[in-house]
C-alpha cells in the first residue's frame, strides 16, 4: 500500500493531536453539545494510558523480541510508589516521579537475571515476578495497606488528567519513533532477528536489552502513578490486574509488533472495539471480543502495520522461534541449497 | 619475525565424550589469506566458533593481536578487530541493507547516549561505500529478507567489513552461491587483502576457491590437524588424499 508523503502525514498528525488537545474545551465553547462529557473524557484518558503502556511494552516485546508477560508489575510499582509516598505527605508530582524511579530500579535488578532467558522462559519468569510482587504487596500491610489497599487524596479534574495522559502518550510515542530511527532501535531489532549474530558483530546485547527494559519500566511506572491518583484508591487486585499485560500484548500484536504506530493503532482499536462489543453483547462480550481477536491474530499475524507494509513489523510466532537461535527460515534455505 | 595476528595453542573442544577439536595449534599472520579445510564433521566450524567465542574452549589458549581472548565475550572479541561470517547466513531480515550495515559497525569507544542519535555521517558514508563495493547499491533500502542467497552472502561479507576489522573469518562464503557471484566474492577478498591489508581465515569446501585465494592451508580431520602448507603441498599430501577419498 502506498504511504502518504512525509509532509502531509506530519500535518495530519499535528492536526489530530491539536484536535484531541482542544476536546476538553468544547463544552465551554458549545454548551449545548452532548458528545464531550466527563465520561467521554475519562474514556479517552484510559485510551491514552493504554497507548503509552502498549508502546512501552512494545519496546522490549516488539523491538527487542523479549515478550514480557509481567510488564504490569512496573505499573503496580509506580502506582504503589506514588500512593505510599502521597500517604506520607508527598505531593503528587514528586511522588509520581519517585514511583517511576522505583519501577526503573526494579527493572534493572530483575532484568539482569531474567533477560538472559530466552523466549517463553523469559515470559514465564516475568509472569512469576508479577505474581510474586503482588503477593509481597498483599502481605506488607504496614507499608501498602495489604488487601485493604490505600486511599489517595482525591483530585477530580477530568480535563487535567486528559491533557496529562495525552501529553504523556505523545511524548512516549515520539520517543519510540526516535528510538526506532536511532542506532539503538536498529540494535534492538538486530537482537530480535538474531541475537547470537548481533553479539558476534560487537553488540553488547545484555546492556541494550536492559536499557530498553528500564526505559519501558520507567514510563510504565509514570502511568501507574497517574492511574493511582486518578482512581484515588489502590489495592493489589485492582493494580496488579492479571490480564493487564495480556491486553498490552494483544494491542501490540494487533497494531504490529516492532513498529512505532502499531501499539497506538492496536490500543485505540481494542479500546473502542471493547466499548462497542460491551454495548451490544453485554452478556457474552468477552466471548465475542476473544473470537474477534483470534480472527485478527490468525489473519493479520504482523498486525495492521504489517498489512500496511511497515517492514519492521513481525509476529509473535517469529519472535519466539528466533530467540537465541539461527532464524528458522535461514536454516530452511540452507537445507534447500544443499538438497539436490 | 612478524608476530602472528591470531595464535592458537592446544585448542580443544569437547561435547561430552566427543572431542570435536583436539589439541590444534595454528597461526595466522598479518595480511595472509589462510584456508581451513577438511571433510564434513572434521571440526572446522567448531574451531571457528571457538575462535570467535560462540563456543567456549575446554583447553588451550587463543591470542589475538597479543591479547588472550580465551575467556572474552563474543562482542569483546569483535571489538578487538575480529569479524566473521556464518555457514548459515545470518543477516537481520527486518532491517534494510543500509541498516544491516550500520548496525554491524560495533560500538568502539562509543558512549551509550550517542546511540540514541541517528548514525554519524562517517558511518553512513562507510556503509554506502561498502554497499557500492559489493555492488548492492540498487538494493540499499530493501529489507535483507528480500535478497537472494548470493546477495545475502555479499551483504554478510559487507557487515563483517563494516567495523574495519584486522581479521575476517569467512565460513563457507561460496556455499549456495552461483559461480559468477563466487568469482565476484573472490575478487573482493583479493582486493581487500591486497589494497587494504585485511587478513582472512577461510573455511571452504570448494578446493578451487581455496587454491585460488589462500597462501597457506590447514587441514583438519576428526578434530585434529592433519596437514599444513601451501595449497599445492596440501593437495598432494597422502594423508589428506586419504582423508578426502579414503584411498
Amino acid at each position: 500500500m502506498r504511504r502518504l508523503p512525509r509532509t502531509p502525514r506530519l500535518v495530519l498528525l499535528v492536526l489530530l493531536i491539536a484536535g484531541l488537545a482542544t476536546m476538553p474545551l468544547i463544552p465551554d465553547w458549545f454548551p449545548d453539545q452532548s458528545w464531550v462529557t466527563n465520561s467521554r473524557l475519562f474514556s479517552f484518558t484510559q485510551m491514552f494510558m493504554l497507548i503509552t503502556l502498549a508502546s512501552n511494552w512494545n519496546l522490549t516485546g516488539g523491538f527487542a523480541g523479549y515478550v514480557d508477560f509481567g510488564h504490569a508489575v512496573f505499573f503496580g510499582i509506580g502506582a504503589y510508589g506514588t500512593g505510599i509516598l502521597m500517604n506520607h505527605g508527598w505531593s503528587f508530582w514528586p511522588a509520581m516521579g519517585a514511583g517511576a524511579v522505583f519501577a526503573l530500579v526494579f527493572a534493572l535488578v530483575i532484568g539482569w537475571p531474567t533477560l538472559r532467558l530466552k523466549g517463553p522462559y523469559f515470559a514465564i519468569a516475568m509472569l512469576g515476578t508479577f505474581v510474586a510482587v503482588r503477593e509481597i504487596v498483599r502481605v506488607s500491610k504496614g507499608l501498602t495497606g495489604g488487601g485493604v489497599g490505600l486511599t489517595l487524596p482525591p483530585y477530580l479534574n477530568r480535563p487535567l488528567f486528559y491533557w496529562i495522559t495525552l501529553a504523556l502518550a505523545v511524548v512516549v510515542v515520539f520517543i519510540m519513533w526516535w528510538i526506532r530511527r536511532s542506532e539503538f532501535g536498529a540494535t534492538l531489532i538486530a537482537i530480535r532477528e538474531d541475537e547470537v549474530g548481533a553479539e558476534m558483530r560487537g553488540i553488547n546485547t545484555t546492556v541494550n536489552k536492559i536499557t530498553a527494559f528500564a526505559i519501558g519500566a520507567f514510563s510504565t511506572g509514570i502511568v501507574g502513578g497517574l492511574w493511582a491518583y486518578q482512581n484515588t484508591f489502590i489495592d493489589p487486585d485492582v493494580v496488579f490486574f492479571p490480564s493487564r499485560t495480556v491486553e498490552l500484548v494483544m494491542m501490540s500484536m494487533l497494531g504490529g509488533l516492532g513498529t512505532v504506530a502499531g501499539p497506538v493503532l492496536g490500543a485505540a482499536t481494542i479500546y473502542w472495539m471493547r466499548d462497542v462489543v460491551w454495548a451490544n453483547f453485554a452478556d457474552y462480550h468477552l466471548m465475542v471480543e476473544g473470537f474477534l481477536l483470534i480472527l485478527i491474530v490468525l489473519y493479520t499475524p504482523e498486525g495492521i502495520m504489517g498489512r500496511l507494509g511497515d517492514k519492521s513489523a513481525t509476529s509473535l510466532q517469529k519472535v519466539w522461534k528466533r530467540n537465541g537461535k539461527v532464524p528458522e527460515d535461514a536454516v530452511d534455505e540452507a537445507v534447500e541449497q544443499v538438497t539436490p | 619475525m612478524t608476530e602472528p595476528l591470531l595464535d592458537g595453542r592446544g585448542v580443544t573442544k569437547r561435547y561430552g565424550g566427543l572431542v570435536a577439536v583436539n589439541n590444534v595449534d595454528f597461526q595466522v599472520f598479518p595480511k595472509e589469506i589462510v584456508g581451513l579445510i577438511g571433510p564434513n564433521g572434521s571440526g572446522k566450524t567448531t574451531l571457528f566458533d571457538c575462535l570467535s567465542r560462540v563456543q567456549s574452549i575446554d583447553e588451550g589458549q587463543v591470542m589475538f593481536k597479543g591479547t588472550d581472548i580465551t575467556r572474552k565475550k563474543p562482542h569483546q572479541v569483535a571489538h578487538l578487530g575480529m569479524a566473521r561470517t556464518f555457514q548459515v547466513i545470518r543477516v537481520y531480515r527486518k532491517l534494510t541493507i543500509l541498516e544491516n550495515m550500520k548496525v554491524s559497525r560495533q560500538w568502539r569507544g562509543e558512549q551509550p547516549w550517542n546511540q540514541l542519535r541517528p548514525s554519524h555521517r562517517d558511518i553512513e558514508t562507510r556503509a554506502h561505500e561498502l554497499i557500492e563495493f559489493l555492488k548492492l547499491e540498487h538494493l540499499t533500502h530493501e529489507n535483507a529478507g528480500t535478497l537472494s542467497g548470493g546477495q545475502r552472502r555479499l551483504l554478510e561479507l559487507g557487515m563483517a567489513l563494516m567495523p574495519d576489522p584486522e581479521l575476517v573469518l569467512l565460513d563457507e562464503a561460496a556455499s549456495g552461491v552461483n559461480p559468477t557471484l563466487v568469482n565476484e566474492i573472490k575478487d573482493r577478498i583479493r582486493e581487500l587483502n591486497r589494497d587494504h591489508g585485511k587478513t582472512f581465515l577461510v573455511v571452504e569446501h570448494d578446493m578451487r576457491f581455496i587454491s585460488d585465494l589462500c597462501n597457506r592451508v590447514y587441514v583438519l580431520n576428526y578434530g585434529q590437524k592433519l596437514a599444513e602448507g601451501t595449497p599445492t603441498e596440501v593437495m598432494e599430501d597422502e594423508a589428506v588424499i586419504e582423508a578426502y577419498f579414503g584411498t
